[in-house]
């Protein structure tokens, strides 16, 4: 039997079946054809699958879709506003494979938000912790943490 | 050159980026899901397979066994006696997770449905699991082979130039035994393929992640009995491979054999812990190496004995144990090298190749040597590196022409970027934590001639009427940035702008031959194809320029898309439709295309009987050195800096270049100091994230690239390769840096705490006595751990566990998704949990994941999250003045953190759980009762706990070194996972428990657990509050010991005292976790502490004796008594000194009347 359940996706209000308890990894994937959000081991233990709900980092592939209540955003809802930091991440390599991507671009836009503390060296040790919950096999993580300080240092108008 | 050495972006960056690029499980369509049945056992006879019940289920389409397979059906790989693989197994399973049927079915669920109603009788045989009995007399043989040894799939015998004489020169010589561990690619992207069938003309497509698409081709057309060009590989994204990804590897004929079958597209993607458990790893090697120097330093000869852990199959084992001897004849030049090397069959996971394809592991051993001769003469590691290099242009011993070679300067900027001299000579810290500096240095080659064709890519330019051009090649950027750097090259030729440039690789109807991304080619045998296509189609259009320009073409260049001359200038779209040769391409419209064929020359491959060649075009070489800091107190080793100097010849693209350099030695790090694929009874225990340490963001705080100025006049634009050479130095540099830090030599990756603690109490002649004998509550345990090896394990592995109510339910259907309810209130809830097997869903991080392992998952999940009393977290005052934080269960971990009143050793703990993700979604009551983490009971063995009292505890003699009990252990030796329960006790929390009917009770923190990961709890009871003191003058702090950030605890202290003005300690608490079934506080020391005036090393002492007498620990985990013993000394040093110190948690308050 159907289970209607609202969801409101990068701004748009969508009417998902919850029925078998599916996740929001699936629902954001198969059903809404939102492909950003990657699922790399099914356990909430690698963050490529992290999405915005109610902008706090999220492990969308062990997330039951029932249970979210507040917005949800994705790599693609969140493509304009990163778009500083995507451009950050090609110019330094902070993508190979680009697998991961996506969720380092979601983690790190809730991170920027938020802020990043004042001190350089806080910065990359900050960046570095609040960013270990997503894997990247290629890139040695260097060019990520560059480019979110870079960028934090650009929004706040101060030359990096 | 406009383009060539230029930092560019990725060509697709801004899809990549976005999340807009699509790899194989993003492709739509109406296609059928496929699932793997793999064996459980590591060797057995396979009696009988019945699939009629799984194919008579709803929703299945296919169900195939080897039976759809020819009979003599075996992968191909390098041919001849070696091949000995089939797609699926037929008759004989010879490792844990081989594929033995597969089936494709409409939902995923009823895919899984169908494996479960596949009934597979097999014969267990026993198994060889190791090298050593493996080889040991009288074992069990996996296969037929042509060697005389058994189980010794090939064996290597050699003598390079003359070691007599180099021995006979040498001053000094040093022997020792290494091991480089089996690793796992653990690409981001799991192993996927979508494969379509035309059954009209018996063609079938794939799509799937691969580096090689015509290996691809090759492999799956000739198991499917079809031509090489009836399998059409798409072009796709594929999500990292290193070199995993090179060979075909099950699922991509698996695939295609299904489609056929159902008639309908199957996508098959691997799970993750089919990957970490079932793929082909990196094959461990133990090398015994005997180094021998003269007294100036100079190596003079090498003798090797070499094990190299095959398998159960070949999977390229033969020609990775080739290249990796090739290691001590490539790099130096000593008179001469000796070895003898054995490809040795295991009933394990089949090895595959990997980054760096057999060096990083002959590599340990060698550079690990270089710099114990070089401590033996008193020379600088350095130094004695430049005393030994090779000469450029010259032959080494293992037959290779180098070219260029400047190994020097990378050893120069590595010596100058990490200010080598200065910094070593200065006064070493005699504190807890020392420093360390070590070098390694490596080589590799090029596009090795690694396999018939291998000299020859082809590769095609396009050039359409509006001026683009496209570069097509039949190989794979799997995010090495190997499209952008063609892009690049032929941008150049051509004199276009870079951004009219597109990159058709893979597809197989689309692209000339070419093998494919593997063996470093990409670089030098694409870079070469593409830049010849582009030359020779630029002499074209300069001569059709010249024709129309009434010039001649030498007259005529290329440049801003057109071509120019003092005739004029055209467009060169425009030249398309004169060339007469214009044919319609694809989208039909106007394309002059040009193909051509490189043919290197001058690279020879190794073949029997010839055992000395130049395998490659060029050689890059590269040192990196490594700073860092070894805790002597916990056995941690952290990298605080890491220069990689690498010689790649010129580099096309830098930022290309430096990234393939960090991530290669960021992933050599991951091997240095925590990943290991740890297996039990042949199956692997840690298939998963959370339980392989592989390198997190917070671990590699710098990590450098330094690239040595060069141009190597055989490779293309002067570049040489570099991404396997990144991966070859770490292992060597960072145990040369532990040696230089603290004085021991570790020979075995990864250098875990374990390892590092163990060798410092050998080093010390420290030694702990537990006085078993004298405690006869002990001595039940003791009996049955002693019995254990003496065949109490094997009978309740064997046969106690078909008992198990888990292994009875894997029998059954999978169980039903749970219904959720959605209570308003707690009374609702509290209502809603008395129904029988109903359980509490908070977060659901711990509980979900975790389902699918479970003998009986609960039917009913009453969702607590957002119930507002349980998510209130607020200071409540007391009257009698005092306050506490009253925290509700359903409160998050990060809103926990969050708190201005948490207690710094509450905070600390949670900053440290998981990750960013988790603690925004785990509550703090998940936290306190999620089940124990214990690998053996998390992934899938059927334990004691997990499967019922008939079953064994795999870890008593499995590995337990980092997650079970060395206190207080009984039959289940795992600890309590939870950080918060670590810490609560030593805060003398109170929790608040609600029932059913209404009635509440509070428990203090101390008596909430009742065994590893147990608790008090009742079935219709929840966890409402947590309610933690906040007492005046508190000062607290926690300590804990991980294998990566946010691992569980191998060992943890919390610990809280408050301090007098006077600086004596009152109500002293101290809890260590991780090290007891339960969280242990140390009232005995606590009590000693009351009223003093502690040091650290007061403390320590303190701590040690509490240890002596109450541990029993298991054989290989007496390591962490020293580890929480220095965890201890952590915790006190952040109190007295530390952050901790400097201000109490809550202002200190005179309280009335004083």
């Amino acid at each position: 039997m159907p289970q209607p359940h609202t969801l409101v996706v990068n701004g748009e209000t969508v009417e998902v079946d919850v029925a078998g308890l599916p996740l929001l990894a699936d629902v954001l994937r198969d059903r809404l054809r939102r492909t950003g959000t990657k699922v790399a081991c099914g356990r909430g233990e690698c963050g490529a699958c992290t999405v915005l709900v109610g902008g706090r980092p999220t492990m969308a592939c062990i997330t039951p879709a029932v249970l979210v209540r507040e917005p949800v955003e994705t790599v693609e809802g969140l493509a304009a506003e990163s778009a500083d930091l995507r451009a950050a991440f090609a110019d330094s390599g902070a993508f190979q494979c680009g697998f991961c991507t996506p969720g380092q671009v979601v983690a790190a836009t809730a991170l920027l938000r938020d802020g990043l503390p004042a001190a350089d060296e806080d910065r990359r040790a900050h960046v570095g912790h609040e960013l270990s919950g997503n894997v990247c096999r290629c890139t040695g993580y260097q060019a990520i943490v560059d480019s979110v300080c870079a960028v934090a240092a650009a929004r706040d108008g101060v030359s990096s | 050159m406009t383009w060539v050495g230029r930092r560019v972006r990725p060509l697709d960056w801004d899809d990549r980026s976005a999340g807009r690029t699509l790899f194989t499980a993003d492709l739509g369509g109406d296609h059928l899901v496929g699932r793997v049945l793999r064996s459980p056992h590591p060797y057995a006879e396979i009696v009988a397979i019945d699939t009629a019940r799984a194919r008579r289920m709803p929703g299945v389409h296919a169900v195939i066994t080897a039976a759809d397979f020819a009979p003599d059906a075996l992968y191909v790989h390098r041919g001849g006696p070696l091949s000995d693989r089939p797609p699926l197994a037929r008759g004989v399973v010879r490792h844990v997770g081989q594929e033995v049927a597969a089936v494709a079915a409409e939902t995923a669920a009823q895919a899984e449905a169908a494996l479960r109603a596949i009934r597979v009788r097999y014969r267990p045989r026993p198994a060889p699991l190791t090298p050593t009995a493996a080889r040991a007399a009288g074992a069990p043989t996996l296969h037929e082979r042509t060697t005389d040894e058994p189980n010794v799939a090939m064996l290597l015998d050699m003598t390079w130039g003359d070691p007599d004489a180099g021995r006979a020169a040498a001053a000094v010589t040093v022997e020792g035994s290494f091991a480089y561990p089996s690793v796992s690619h653990a690409a981001m992207e799991p192993n996927t393929t979508l494969a379509a069938w035309d059954a009209d003309h018996g063609r079938v497509e794939l799509w799937t992640s691969t580096q090689a698409p015509w290996f691809i081709a090759k492999e799956v057309s000739q198991l499917l009995g079809l031509d090489h060009d009836d399998v059409v590989v798409r072009e796709g994204a594929t999500g990292g491979g290193f070199g995993s990804k090179s060979k075909a590897s099950e699922h991509e004929v698996l695939a295609a054999a299904l489609a056929r079958a159902a008639r309908r597209p199957v996508l098959l993607a691997l799970s993750r812990e089919e990957e970490f458990g079932s793929n082909k790893p990196r094959h461990r090697f133990e090398t015994h190496l005997r180094t021998h120097a003269d007294a100036d330093g100079v190596l003079r000869a090498l003798d090797a004995e070499i094990d190299v852990d095959n398998g159960s199959y070949n999977h390229m084992g033969s020609s990775v144990m080739r290249v990796g001897v090739i290691t001590l004849g490539s790099m130096y030049r000593p008179d001469g090298v000796r070895f003898v090397s054995r490809l040795v069959d295991t009933a394990t996971q089949p090895g595959g190749q990997f980054r760096g394809y057999g060096t990083p592991q002959v590599s340990l051993a060698m550079e690990s040597q270089v710099d114990e001769i070089a401590a033996r003469l008193g020379l600088d590691p350095i130094a004695m590196r430049l005393r030994n290099l090779a000469p450029e242009h010259a032959e080494t011993l293992c037959g290779y022409r180098v070219g260029t070679n400047r190994l020097g300067d990378c050893l120069v900027a590595v010596r100058d970027g990490l200010d080598w001299d200065v910094a070593r000579a200065a006064a070493r810290s005699s504190g807890a934590v020392r420093r360390g500096w070590g070098v390694a240095a490596g080589s590799h080659g090029s596009g090795a001639y690694a396999y018939e064709q291998a000299n020859r890519s082809d590769a095609a330019v396009d050039l359409f009427a509006d001026g683009r051009v496209r570069v097509r090649h039949g190989g794979s950027d799997a995010g090495t940035g190997q499209n952008t750097i063609l892009a690049q090259i032929a941008a150049d030729e051509l004199g276009v702008d870079l951004g009219d440039v597109a990159v058709l690789s893979m597809d197989s109807d689309r692209t000339p031959f070419e093998l494919g991304a593997w063996s470093s080619r990409g670089t030098h045998m694409t870079g070469s194809s593409v830049g010849q296509a582009s030359r020779e189609l630029a002499d074209r259009l300069r001569r059709l320029a010249a024709d129309k320009l009434g010039t001649s073409a030498d007259a005529v260049t290329l440049r801003g898309g057109r071509a120019r001359s003092d005739a004029g200038d055209v467009e060169l779209g425009d030249l398309v439709d004169l060339s007469g040769e214009a044919v319609d391409g694809a989208a039909s419209e106007p394309v002059l295309s040009h193909e051509t064929s490189y043919l290197l020359e001058g690279t020879e491959m190794l073949a029997p009987g010839k055992d000395r060649a130049n395998l490659s075009p060029s050689y890059a070489f590269a040192a990196h050195g490594a700073v860092v800091d070894v805790d002597t107190r916990t056995g941690q080793v952290r990298v605080a800096d890491y220069l990689a100097a690498h010689d790649v010849g010129r580099a096309i693209n830098p930022t290309a270049v430096e990234g393939q350099i960090v991530g290669g030695a960021v992933m050599g790090l991951g091997a240095a100091l925590g990943e290991d694929l740890v297996r039990e009874g042949g199956r692997v225990v840690n298939p998963t994230y959370l339980h392989y340490a592989l390198p997190r963001n917070a671990d590699v705080p710098s990590v450098r690239a330094h690239i040595v100025a060069g141009h190597e006049a055989a490779g293309p634009y002067g570049a040489k390769s570099v991404g396997e050479m990144s991966i070859v130095p770490p292992g060597a540099a960072v145990a040369n840096a532990v040696a230089d830090a603290v004085g021991v030599r570790i020979r075995e990756l990864p250098i875990t705490p374990d390892k590092v603690i163990t060798a410092l109490a050998e080093q010390e002649g420290r030694r702990r006595r537990h006085g078993i004998w004298r405690r006869p509550s002990r001595w039940w345990i003791a009996a049955i751990r002693a019995l254990y090896p003496l065949g109490l394990h094997h009978v309740l592995d064997r046969w106690g566990t078909r008992l198990g109510a888990a292994r009875r339910a894997r029998r059954h259907d999978p169980a039903p998704p749970p219904e959720i309810r959605m209570p308003a209130d707690l009374g609702e809830a509290l209502s809603a949990l008395r129904s029988p097997r109903a359980a509490a869903l908070g977060g659901g991080t711990d509980q979900l994941p975790d389902r699918p392992r479970q003998a009986r998952p609960a039917p009913v999940l009453v969702a607590v999250g957002t119930l507002p009393e349980l998510r209130r977290i607020e200071v409540h005052r007391h009257e009698g003045g005092g306050e506490h934080l009253h925290v509700g269960g359903a409160v998050t971990l990060a809103e926990l953190a969050r708190h201005p009143a948490t207690p710094t050793a509450l905070a600390e703990a949670v900053r440290g759980i998981a990750s960013p993700q988790i603690r925004n979604t785990a509550t703090v009551a998940g936290n306190l009762v999620q089940a124990k983490r214990c690998w053996f009971f998390r992934n899938g063995f059927d334990c004691y706990k997990r499967n019922g009292a008939t079953s064994p505890c795999y870890a008593i003699l499995g590995d337990h070194r980092f997650q079970h009990a060395a206190v207080d252990g009984h039959r289940c030796q795992a600890v309590t996972p939870s950080d918060v329960g670590n810490v609560l006790p030593a805060l003398d929390a109170v929790l608040t428990l609600a029932r059913g009917d209404g009635s509440r009770r509070e428990v203090g923190a101390s008596a909430f657990y009742s065994g590893p990961g147990e608790t008090v709890l009742r079935d219709d009871e929840i966890l409402v509050a947590v309610d933690v003191p906040l007492p005046a003058g508190r000062r607290s702090a926690y300590t804990k010991l991980g294998l990566y950030t946010g691992d569980f605890a191998t060992a943890a202290a919390a610990l809280s005292v408050v301090v007098g003005e006077d600086g004596r300690w009152h109500d002293v608490r101290l809890v260590l976790g991780a090290l007891a079934p339960t969280p242990w506080r140390l009232t005995e020391v606590e009590d000693a502490l009351r009223g003093t005036r502690p040091t650290v090393a007061g403390v320590r002492r303190l701590v040690d004796r509490v240890l002596d007498a109450h541990a029993h620990p298991l054989p290989r985990n007496g390591w962490k008594l020293d580890a929480a013993a220095g965890l201890c000394e952590q915790a006190v040093e952040e109190i007295v000194t530390g952050a901790a110190a400097a201000v109490p948690e809550r202002p200190a308050v005179t309280p009335a009347g004083v």
